[in-house]
């Protein structure tokens, strides 16, 4: 009962459906017993955390795929106790220290000296190393990165650590530096046809061409979004009939939307007042401001004349940055779309 | 009113006026020139009438008849002007050259209307006051006569019948006043000289002056005051229709005519506006005066009430309310006149409506800086009213009421300006006298008191001699103590509660003998204790101490200095071993002590400060209490304020007695005693203002004037303010009143005094708090800078302003991020402040907008805290939702929002709002698959957005489908991802109870790959996915389950 895109996520190296190259080159590394520190990075929904699995199967076979979820508590100087959940196996831990937001740095600390200070205990396993996984690496703070630093040297016997990233840009130049970088580019278009129609294969239907375009379409390269999206469309319309196939848009997006088109409809204070109230819904139920600034962005560039194109797409990336140097995101969300209405 | 020789100015008046008439002549058409050969003397004359109209409508003045009067006659017959005039005049000269000509048309109008009313003394003086000045008695009286005399008929007639008719259609009217223009229009037709129907017309509105001078000069101001304000409201429909007039400023005698018609006729035909109408109401009046005698004009004032009541029926509240808010119209654009110290000692002074440059503030200050009073509301004893733009209407009923004398701002000033310091009746001198003489009285009073304990002292000290105990002198002492009330008399303020309080102390004895059964007169006789509140410093404990004394008591005090925990109230007055209540019968035996002091029948308890029992004194209020309920002696409880929660035991056993700040009135004369006896040098003025800074606060006014004397023995009205200032408590405001100061309407007004440290100042008092409160409120304003703008512009200006703001307000994030960030970089706070909320506030400072919701008005508590937690909150959710489906998926939280949820919901969520119970099985399945508990879903939904929100899509799952939904669930057992660390610690416990475990964590793990997975279905995949998940993916049912398992095992 699982949905398509995790029944059907590939578990080894073998199965994966593009990137061959990649996928032979990650082998040999797995075999060559020279593990390096790998970073991964690549747009979401390019098939990197199902790489990584896969990597690590042809590390230490399939136990790494019995895996546990931990709660671990850290505390920091201050005093404040975080909560942290960890997956872990045998042979690898993986952790999302951004979860804790500034204090990230704590538990990167606390974990990699822990970890890279225990030996393998484990005479079967086939490495002497443990791996440790870090998810949103980007979403680091820069302490945090600088606490890596030092440890991927000193622990290299004990561990070696696999960062998982969606852009390198945010990752300061000395772990990149002691990283083997690696590369997921999105799927092309061709690739995830071959993906849908294995998946369609599996499923026992056939896959239309004409819906295999809308789904890509609308999954713009992310894989994950596309088999979600497939699978959308499958419970719509079993039949795939009708070649014009709607493609039900996400909750958050269809509201993105619509603040977009209350900016456009009038421009008075008095109307900043209440799409700040949207957005303070939007952000609050976790969509990430980001997210909600391009997406309204874009639906504002998609409406108003040529001319103005340019400059709210300069806006917009102005905002973006100072949203990401700032702390509370709306302000700035709230200071572009003042400019929009100007 | 005191009254004075307008000499001086009268000249001056004169020597203007003739200037004027000259531009004037020039000004308009020598087409009048043409047609009326007037003879020399009578332009002169004419141009004087000219000129007084002028002057009143430049004015939009008022007082200015008194100028054509005095000049005319110099001083002949009108003697009853009044000082008040002659400061008019000037005041109106002063004006003159800048005001009159430069005015746009719209003052012009005004001036109309104002000189309708005002215009005609000068040549009713001349007709009517035996007096006439030696040019205009040509011309003027012959054709006054006919002219006067057909007007006041008619407009009598309409003014009655407007009486008759408040409501009623305007159009009789309209007819009515018609007729007497048209009359007046043919005289000048035929021929009768243009100049002579100037003077009609201005005699017939002239009428006015006499009867009013003869009844009263300050009524003659008042009804020109109200003209005015009505006058001024609706300018521009009147500009439009009868432009021509207006622009010329002295109209030529036809164009005078004309105008007159046209006031007539258009305010009537405009009479359904409530404006208009008033305007047009005024006129008739005047008009009917000039043929009447001063009875008649007396008998007139009624009704000028009667119509004026009609104006205010439709008042535009809102406008006013916002254009007060919207502060003086020309800030500081007149110079603020300095005059004599005390200038205007015994004068009361009331503010309506806004005046042009000053804030209201300012204006009061300016009053007090020259001993003069301020009252809210016209009185009898109201002195001059100074009136500005859009008075309130009840105010101008109210002068007119009580015929109070009324000025102009710029009257004001002049009135200022030229008034000496000493001039004050007789009754006053004499009050101030009387005054002085009491504060002698009383000065003399302390210091014989105070020789008497010096002598008391020395005895003392002689007696102690060798003791080693030493008395601080009397000069030692601070002067609260020196001065502190020894008798009744003394107390300042709340006299009434400390006479109940002395009575209630009287009565103790009896009522505790009938058992407090009986409520007395003032219901205070079945309390034992009284509980005092109010504000530090108005002598709450003196005023305790003192009545029982008088009272014959012995006070024995507790204050917050003492201990007062439950267990110490207890003991240290013996409640359980009841010797409190032992001691009466043993009659002195044994006696109880309360803090170490004995008590006996005539003892009297005071806990002070019962409100500061906190901490330390736990339990202490409960106790007290206790005691309360029991006491043989008199209890005076003080406090701060009762209304705290932790006071409330005491508010049903004690009686509630709450002092008041007394006025400085009160305080005043004590004070000033005071001062007399220290030798130090303050004016009452200066003393008023200390103690209104200080809120009342005798103790602190007196500390504050003690330390004063150290350096200085005098002190004027700046030292006194700047002292003030100086010892304000150092109050933090709360970010509502910082934000309203901040941003309001006038926070940025070329007056505003406030510099940018000050402003910055205001974000210090809560740096964390003002920032979001400025990003909260920005939008909600109408920025004061826009004030002119209307329409599109205005809006897009405001949107200039907003984005403007907007990135001030971003910009101070990034700052914020650098104090607050890993750089901790402190030093940019005032950066900080500036860029966060002086800008922002700079920008878009104005009067509050209704936001429509509830409490639309005031500002708002920031919403981004609550947002801010809101979103912590489903943040937290999300990632557990995240993490329990990991062992699934592999996306990051912000993936599983914003791809996976989507799909999801349309598994778990829509199937039950469409299908019902029927979708409850399958959605469990699938929430098993994902490892998703019951709270997970709950989780799941409240994180949807727009049509997926939490609220739409509760309404939509019927309650049936939710119980079955929780039930079906509850009743299965579910795989669980993983064990948080509190339901592990439940388990945990659990698993000990059931039976010995030497190795908890150990039989947990073990226990994990008994029971059958309901979920496997991996396995069909691969072995080692079975085995291995097994072991590590605790499927497990949290109690019974584990049991189970064990028990199998």
């Amino acid at each position: 009962m699982s949905l398509w895109v995790d029944k059907y996520r590939p578990r080894t190296l073998d199965e994966l459906h593009y990137h061959a190259d990649l996928s032979s080159r990650l082998r040999s590394l797995a075999a060559s017993g020279d593990f390096p520190h790998i970073l991964f990075y690549g747009p979401s929904g390019a098939g990197k955390k199902t790489r990584i699995m896969c990597t690590l199967r042809e590390l230490y076979g399939p136990g790494v795929e019995k895996l546990r979820i931990d709660q671990r508590v850290f505390v920091t100087p201050s005093n404040r106790k975080l909560d942290v959940n960890v997956v872990q196996s045998n042979y690898h831990i993986e952790l999302t220290p951004s979860d804790v937001g500034i204090y990230d740095r704590v538990v990167i600390q606390d974990i990699l000296k822990e970890i890279a200070q225990t030996q393998q205990v484990d005479l079967n396993a086939k490495q002497r190393f443990k791996v440790v996984i870090i998810n949103e690496a980007d979403a680091l703070t820069r302490d945090a990165q600088a606490a890596l630093r030092r440890t991927m040297e000193k622990y290299m016997n004990n561990m070696r650590l696999i960062l998982c990233a969606n852009s390198t840009s945010k990752i300061i130049a000395p772990i990149r530096s002691r990283c083997l970088l690696v590369r997921v580019a999105a799927p092309t278009d061709d690739e995830m046809t071959k993906v849908l129609n294995h998946v369609a294969k599996k499923e026992r239907f056939s896959l239309p061409s004409a819906a295999a375009q809308s789904i890509l379409t609308a999954s713009e390269g992310n894989l994950r979004k596309a088999l979600l999206v497939f699978e959308a469309m499958k419970m719509q319309k079993p039949d795939f009939s009708g070649g014009d196939i709607e493609v039900a848009k996400p909750d958050w997006e269809t509201y993105c939307a619509k603040v977009a088109d209350s900016i456009l409809q009038e421009q008075t204070a008095q109307r900043l007042l209440e799409v700040r109230g949207k957005i303070y819904e939007l952000l609050s139920h976790c969509i990430p401001p980001t997210v909600v600034l391009k997406t309204i962005a874009e639906r504002i560039v998609d409406k108003v004349d040529d001319a103005l194109k340019p400059q709210i797409v300069h806006w917009a990336a102005h905002y973006e940055l100072r949203m990401r140097m700032g702390a509370k995101k709306i302000f700035h969300i709230e200071a572009f779309i003042a400019k929009v209405m100007m | 009113m005191p009254s004075s020789t307008p000499n001086k100015s009268t000249t001056r008046g004169t020597t203007d006026s003739p200037k004027k008439n000259l531009s004037q002549s020039q000004n308009h058409g020598q087409s009048q020139e043409k047609k009326k050969p007037a003879p020399a003397p009578k332009k002169e004359e004419k141009p004087a009438g000219r000129d007084i109209r002028g002057f009143f409508g430049a004015g939009a003045a008022k007082p200015s008849s008194s100028t054509p009067t005095s000049a005319s006659k110099n001083g002949s017959g009108k003697k009853p002007i009044t000082i008040d005039d002659s400061d008019d005049e000037e005041v109106v000269k002063d004006r003159k050259p800048a005001l009159s000509k430069p005015l746009s048309s719209t003052t012009r109008t005004s001036k109309h209307f104002a000189s309708s009313a005002t215009r005609k003394p000068i040549i009713l003086d001349s007709s009517d006051e035996d007096v006439p000045p030696p040019q205009p008695a040509v011309s003027s009286p012959k054709i006054l006569t006919p002219t006067s005399r057909s007007k006041p008929s008619s407009a009598a007639a309409a003014s009655s019948k407007r009486k008759a008719l408040v409501d009623s259609e305007s159009e009789e009217e309209e007819a009515e006043i018609i007729k007497p223009a048209k009359k007046r229009q043919s005289i000048a037709g035929t021929g009768a000289r243009a100049s002579a129907t100037t003077t009609t017309t201005t005699t017939n509105r002239g009428g006015k002056k006499p009867s009013y001078a003869e009844s009263e000069s300050d009524s003659e101001s008042l009804s020109e005051e109200d003209v005015k304000p009505k006058s001024k409201a609706k300018p521009t429909s009147k500009k439009k229709k009868s432009p021509s007039p207006m622009d010329v400023d002295v109209d030529s005698e036809p164009e005078d005519d004309f105008i007159d018609d046209d006031e007539d006729d258009l305010p009537n035909k405009a009479k359904s506006k409530a404006k208009p109408k008033a305007a047009s109401a005024k006129k008739p009046p005047p008009a009917k005066k000039a043929g009447s005698t001063g009875k008649e004009a007396k008998k007139e004032e009624p009704e000028d009430g009667v119509v004026e009541k009609k104006k205010p029926s439709n008042p535009n509240w809102r406008a006013a309310a916002a254009a007060r808010s919207a502060g003086p119209k020309n800030p500081g654009s007149k110079e603020i006149p300095e005059g004599a110290p005390d200038c205007l000692a015994g004068l009361t002074f009331v503010f309506t409506g806004e005046l042009e440059s000053l804030g209201r503030d300012e204006a009061q200050e300016l009053v007090k800086r020259y001993s003069g009073k301020v009252t809210g509301a016209p009185s009898g004893r109201t002195s001059f009213v100074v009136v500005g733009e859009n008075a309130g209407a009840s105010k101008l009923a109210k002068i007119k009421e009580k015929k109070i004398a009324t000025m102009t701002e710029d009257e004001f000033f002049e009135f200022i300006r030229s008034r000496r310091g000493d001039q004050l009746d007789e009754k006053q001198v004499k009050a101030r006298e009387a005054e002085e003489k009491k504060i002698q009285q009383q000065a003399a009073e302390l210091e014989k008191r105070e020789k008497e304990e010096e002598r008391d002292r020395k005895r003392k000290e002689r007696a102690l001699e060798g003791t080693g105990i030493a008395q601080a002198p009397a000069s030692a002492q601070l002067w609260t103590t020196k001065y502190a009330p020894q008798n009744l008399k003394e107390i300042c303020g709340n006299k009434a509660p400390v006479e109940r309080l002395g009575q209630w102390l009287k009565d103790w004895w009896v009522n505790y003998q009938s058992g407090f059964k009986k409520p007395g007169k003032d219901g205070m006789g079945i309390y034992r204790a009284v509980l005092i509140s109010g504000p530090p410093g108005i002598g709450k404990t003196t005023s305790a101490h003192l009545m029982a004394k008088e009272a014959g008591y012995k006070p024995i005090e507790l204050n917050a200095s003492d201990a007062r925990s439950k267990k110490l109230v207890e003991n240290s007055t013996n409640i359980d071993n009841a010797s409190l209540d032992g001691f009466f019968q043993g009659s002195g035996i044994q006696s109880t002590t309360v803090a170490d002091v004995r008590v006996d029948s005539r003892s009297c308890l005071i806990m002070d400060e019962v409100d500061g029992m906190s901490a330390g004194d736990r339990g202490g209020v409960g106790a007290l209490n206790v005691l309360i309920k029991k006491t043989r002696i008199p209890m005076i409880l003080i406090c701060n304020d009762r209304s705290l929660q932790k006071m409330k035991p005491l508010q049903s056993t004690t009686f509630n007695m709450t002092f008041r700040r007394p006025g400085p009135a009160e305080i005043r004369s004590r004070i000033m005693s005071i001062l007399f006896k220290e030798k130090l040098k303050i004016p009452a003025n200066v003393v008023d203002e200390l103690v209104k800074g200080v809120n009342s606060d005798i103790r602190q006014v007196l500390n504050m004037l003690s330390t004063f004397k150290l350096s200085k023995d005098q002190m004027d009205f700046d030292e006194g303010k700047e002292l003030v200032k100086l010892n304000e408590k150092n109050t933090i405001m709360t970010p509502f009143t910082i934000i309203d100061k901040l941003t309001g309407p006038y926070a940025f007004s070329k007056n505003s005094k406030e510099t940018l440290g000050d402003r910055m100042e205001l974000y210090f008092h809560d740096f964390s708090f003002i920032p979001l409160f400025m990003q909260e409120h920005y939008l909600k304003t109408n920025p004061t800078s826009l004030n002119t703008l209307s329409g599109p512009e205005q809006n897009l200006k405001h949107l200039e302003l907003v984005s403007k703001a907007a990135d001030s307000i971003s910009d101070g994030d990034l700052i914020d991020r650098m104090i607050h960030g890993s750089e901790q970089q402190w030093s940019l706070l005032p950066v900080h402040a500036v860029a966060s909320t002086v800008r922002p506030a700079s920008l878009i400072y104005g009067s509050m907008r209704s936001t429509g919701g509830p409490g639309g008005w005031g500002p708002s508590f920031p919403q981004w805290l609550g947002q801010n937690s809101k979103m912590g909150k489903l943040q937290r959710q999300l990632t557990d939702i995240q993490i329990r489906m990991r062992l699934r998926v592999s996306g990051s939280r912000a993936e599983i929002r914003e791809q996976y949820m989507p799909m999801l919901a349309a598994k778990i969520v829509l199937p039950l709002t469409q299908r019902g119970t029927d979708a409850v099985e399958e959605t469990i399945e699938y929430m098993d698959e994902y490892f998703l508990g019951k709270e997970d879903w709950d989780a799941f939904v409240e994180l949807g957005v727009d049509t997926m929100s939490d609220s739409i899509i509760s309404k939509k799952i019927p309650t049936a489908t939710k119980t079955a939904f929780t039930k079906q669930y509850n009743k299965s057992d579910h795989p669980i991802a993983f064990h948080k660390g509190d339901m592990f610690a439940a388990s945990k416990k659990k698993i000990a109870d059931d039976g010995p475990a030497p190795d908890n964590e150990e039989v947990f793990e073990e226990d994990e790959p008994v029971p059958d997975e309901p979920s496997e279905k991996e396995d069909d995949d691969e072995e080692v996915n079975n085995v291995t998940k097994d072991k590590l993916i605790k499927a497990v049912k949290p109690k019974g389950a584990a049991a189970k398992g064990r028990a199998k095992k």
